[in-house]
């Protein structure tokens, strides 16, 4: 933290780069907005309450869209909290269209862009036809990708549609401007038959611009190694090839590993709670089938109180919570597998 | 071949008759009822059978005339017989110039011709031939009795000249109507029975006819005889027969129509059935009236929905173009509402027959056809247009309003319809079904609207504009974000409780998250929105009353009851989302700028501090430095300070 690069930046911009002022502007503004409600219970109060949220990563929870996708922290929260809210319509195995997602991402976000989805979406469906079904995981994963990277992936289609063409990017800041020199271009017949754009070429491309940007790009060496075993790729292979990697996934930290996507332990917790009253009403025999193992029901373990905005742990340290409940977690494991 | 000269005693006997004009009712072979005549005709019979006999000729058919005899030196003959013959052509006679009658019944006549010169001629009897057309009668301006029966005529034509004539016989034709009467002045009885006959015309034209004859027609309404009720001297008529003789209103509906009548088929009109008839016929009118007016009604609700199905399809179609940017789509979707548009109203003018051209003019006379509709039905109140949602400010009797159960949307975005629920909520209490069809229902997330109603009990969301029903997880969220209403159907199907398990199962951590990882302000802020928002609306409805704002605690105590974890997701349609946005925007501003200033004020003031971070070891040294110099000398020192004392003082 004490770094002394830290104090290489003048005050203003570093302020701007860990996105201080992103903050306080947000919070001063929420204040003047709900002055009278605030100025009930304290303006310190609010403020505490105000970064305790930001912390946790529920302050994006129903904001417009200008303020989620305002820093990456917010990025981050928000494709935290939409898999955490919608995990289980993924568990129940529904796949469902472009649009749809698009609706449950609207529960979180009023205005979220359509635009966005649909470039999420066709990730997935590689641009093939947009009404596909798409599993949750697969949705997620590229959106993740999409909405994170999102201004790095515009300068990349860029890029890609120079190389397409045939002209050289790595001599140009801006990709729509054709200043320098260009290379010599590969045999014509060769360019035509073959799909995309060379790996090793592309990926020089992507280290540049990299270097060049100041918004978030994913880690260089990941890159390469997603373009490592490959000879040639198109632009929608690219992108899921990266949101296929696993380390590109745990370099951002938002969404957890693949294998264990569906598994949130704490949620799930809640959730039988939620569903308690229904199961005592479905005891009358022969209500219902049970979706769940209904036995345990009626003979939970006595709980925990709820444990209101559990803090967000890093997740490597996510699956070490509720040590004391393991029996019932693994017994929801095995039957919701 | 002729009669031979030694008959002509027999011929004698058989044609000399006096001078008698017939008067007789026209039936079969009317001429046969006259005594005078059926003597002549046995004599005729007798005495050519007795001649013939002692001829030795037994047989009678073989000696039927194939043709008219030339008659000589009978020029003062007035009645000339010659029934039951094989005659082809009326021919030789026309020297008979003082003719009166003439009766060539059952012959094999095909053209009527050969009477120009018979200009006394008052009898004429054509009955049982084969004649075609009634032509060549131009000179027979003395007829008093033409019969035509038991021929092939399709046309009643080339009598109009005829104006003595009173008995005019014309069964047994192939007439197919009756028109091209004009001009029979002295006609009182006229005998159309078994033809063809649809429609009959021109009977008013004829001013002295009493007995008309229609039995055995074709005619099936009153309309087609119409001009019968115009004719004042009509007192008997026959009609039966006829399909119209087979119809329930038959004769009231010609005992009213025809007040002049004295018999009617063959039977006395008594003043009972009069009565009974003008009973009827003016039931039958109130019938026609009231269906008149329902017709009219559900005619123009008809156009009325159309009107508004059409501007509906326009305003999403200019929607669409404005999201999609297409152009070409204009030129496509102009060419289908134009055809919408076309197919309503050509299709309307085809349907009405003769009787509802009333009904087309009425309602082409509407200057204005709305382009809302507003229906109440019972225990169901449908909503068409846009406009239709400003009825709900009407007063309602507590009746009516109490009364309905359903309430029906069509055509109306959600948007606007979620702005009236309170409205809604206050005026029908008992609403309990809501249904909406064509209302551009999008977004899960406009459902959470539904949820500031009192109760909902069913939901029903037509597939046809509500793109909404085709997401998989639609129900679901219906019952979880609903839950409190414990809906028991959704479009007709029973929600079970497994369905609200899996509601639960799906949506439950949304409203965990929603409720309790909201820091505390927001869920304030969030929950007072939604409370602002509906008393802003009470407002308006009710103006400023001490008592609405009883009413607005409760409902703000009675959310705090709803299922509050999921009380903060709400709906705020786009336009109002937007507004909010706008508002924002200054206070954005203006926070941007404090903080600016006070980033300012704290680099400012690191700035300085840094500097007197660096600065400060000099300074320190110096002020040492100063300090150590000063003292230096001790008792000029202590000179100093004493002086500095005293000078202060």
């Amino acid at each position: 933290m004490l770094s002394p690069e830290r104090l290489a930046l003048p005050d203003y911009e570093y302020l701007a780069q860990r996105h201080v002022l992103t903050y306080m502007e947000d919070a001063v503004c929420q204040l003047l907005e709900n002055r009278e409600d605030i100025s009930q219970y304290g303006i310190a109060r609010f403020f505490t309450e105000y970064f305790n949220s930001v912390c946790q990563g529920t302050h994006i929870l129903f904001r417009e869209f200008s303020f989620v996708q305002a820093t990456p922290h917010n990025r981050v929260s928000f494709l935290r909290a939409f898999w955490r809210c919608f995990r289980t319509v993924g568990k129940n195995g529904d796949l469902l269209t472009m649009k749809e997602y698009h609706c449950l991402l609207q529960l979180l976000c009023p205005d979220f862009p359509l635009e966005l989805t649909q470039k999420a979406a066709r990730i997935v469906l590689m641009d093939d036809a947009m009404d596909c079904l798409m599993s949750f995981s697969d949705f997620l994963f590229a959106f993740q990708i999409q909405f994170y990277y999102s201004e790095f992936l515009d300068s990349v289609a860029a890029i890609y549609e120079d190389l397409l063409s045939g002209k050289n990017p790595n001599t140009v800041i801006v990709p729509t401007s054709s200043s320098g020199q260009h290379r010599q271009r590969p045999a014509l017949g060769e360019a035509g038959m073959l799909e995309g754009v060379e790996a090793s070429l592309f990926y020089q491309c992507l280290e540049n611009l990299c270097d060049r940007h100041k918004y978030s790009c994913p880690p260089p060496a990941l890159v390469k190694e997603a373009l490592s075993n490959v000879q040639r790729l198109t632009f929608y292979g690219f992108l899921m090839a990266l949101s296929k990697h696993h380390g590109i996934n745990q370099a951002l930290g938002a969404l957890p590993d693949k294998g264990d996507l569906m598994h949130d332990p704490a949620m799930d917790e809640e959730l039988e709670r939620l569903l308690l009253p229904f199961f005592r009403l479905a005891q009358v025999p022969g209500l219902v089938n049970s979706i769940t193992a209904s036995p345990e029901a009626s003979c939970l373990p006595s709980r925990t109180p709820p444990r209101v905005g559990s803090p967000w742990r890093p997740l490597h340290h996510s699956r070490k919570v509720d040590g004391e409940s393991d029996g019932s977690t693994e017994e929801t494991d095995e039957s919701e597998t | 071949m002729g009669i031979p000269p030694e008959r002509e005693d027999v011929k004698q006997q058989v044609l000399y008759l006096s001078q008698i004009t017939m008067k007789s009712h026209l039936l079969e072979s009317p001429i046969s009822k006259c005594p005078l005549y059926l003597a002549c005709h046995h004599l005729k019979t007798e005495r050519i059978q007795r001649d013939w006999e002692r001829q030795g000729d037994a047989g009678s058919e073989g000696q039927k005339l194939t043709v008219c005899p030339i008659i000589n030196g009978e020029d003062h003959l007035r009645l000339l017989n010659f029934q039951h013959n094989f005659i082809t052509r009326i021919q030789n006679i026309s020297n008979l110039q003082k003719l009166i009658s003439l009766d060539l019944y059952d012959n094999q006549i095909e053209e009527i011709s050969g009477l120009s010169t018979l200009r006394c001629l008052r009898v004429l009897l054509l009955g049982k031939n084969r004649i075609k057309k009634i032509s060549n009668l131009e000179n027979l301006k003395s007829l008093d009795v033409l019969d035509l029966h038991g021929n092939q005529i399709t046309k009643i034509e080339n009598i109009n000249h005829l104006c003595e004539l009173r008995v005019l016989n014309l069964a047994r034709n192939f007439l197919s109507h009756v028109d091209n009467l004009n001009g029979l002045d002295s006609l009182t009885e006229l005998n159309l029975r078994h033809n063809q006959i649809t429609f009959v015309r021109d009977v008013d034209n004829l001013p002295c006819l009493q007995h008309l004859f229609l039995s055995f027609n074709n005619i099936s309404s009153f309309d087609s005889v119409s001009c019968l009720a115009d004719s004042s001297s009509l007192s008997d008529i026959t009609f039966d027969g006829n399909p119209i003789a087979q119809e329930s209103w038959y004769k009231h509906t010609v005992l009213q129509n025809m007040m002049q009548l004295r018999q009617l088929d063959m039977k006395r009109i008594t003043e009972e059935e009069r009565r009974m008839a003008s009973v009827l016929a003016k039931k039958e009118e109130e019938k026609k009236r009231e269906s008149h007016k329902q017709s009219l009604l559900k005619e123009k609700k008809r156009l009325t929905i159309n009107n508004v199905a059409r501007q509906w399809d326009l305003q999403q179609q200019r929607v669409a173009n404005i999201a999609t940017n297409e152009d070409r789509k204009d030129s496509d979707s102009a060419q289908d509402p134009c055809q919408i548009d076309g197919s309503t109203l050509s299709a309307f003018p085809e349907e009405t027959g003769p009787l509802d051209s009333g009904l087309n003019n009425a309602l082409q006379g509407l200057s204005v056809i709305d382009t809302y509709l507003v229906e109440v039905d019972g225990d169901t109140l449908s909503l068409y247009g846009s406009g239709a949602l400003e009825s709900l400010d009407r007063n309602w009797s507590v009746q009516t309003a109490g009364m309905i159960t359903t309430v029906s949307f069509t055509f109306i975005e959600f948007d606007e319809i979620v702005h009236v629920l309170p409205k809604l909520k206050i005026k029908f209490p008992n609403s309990l079904h809501l249904k909406f069809k064509e209302t551009n229902l999008v977004m899960l997330q406009q459902f959470n609207a539904l949820a500031q109603l009192r109760r909902v009990d069913q939901l029903t969301i037509d597939p046809q504009g509500n793109p909404v029903v085709n997401f998989t997880l639609w129900k679901y969220y219906v019952l979880f974000r609903l839950s409190h209403f414990s809906m028991q159907k959704i479009n007709g199907t029973e929600v079970t409780q497994n369905d609200m398990i899996m509601a639960e199962r799906l949506f439950g951590i949304l409203a965990h998250v929603a409720s309790s990882e909201l820091p505390q302000y927001r869920l304030i802020s969030i929950l007072g929105d939604a409370r602002k928002k509906q008393f802003r609306y009470l407002l308006e409805s009710k103006g400023k009353k001490p008592g609405i704002i009883n009413e607005e605690n409760n409902d703000s105590k009675r959310l705090v009851g709803e299922n509050t974890n999921r009380a903060t997701l709400n709906y705020t349609t786009r336009d109002f989302y937007n507004e909010k946005l706008e508002e924002i925007k200054e206070k954005k501003k203006f926070c941007k700028t404090y903080i600016e200033d006070l980033v300012k004020e704290a680099t400012e003031i690191n700035m300085k501090n840094e500097a007197l971070q660096k600065l400060w070891p000099q300074m320190f040294i110096e002020l040492v430095r100063d300090a150590v110099i000063e003292i230096r000398n001790k008792n000029s020192y202590m000179k100093l300070c004493l002086q500095q004392i005293t000078d202060q003082k």
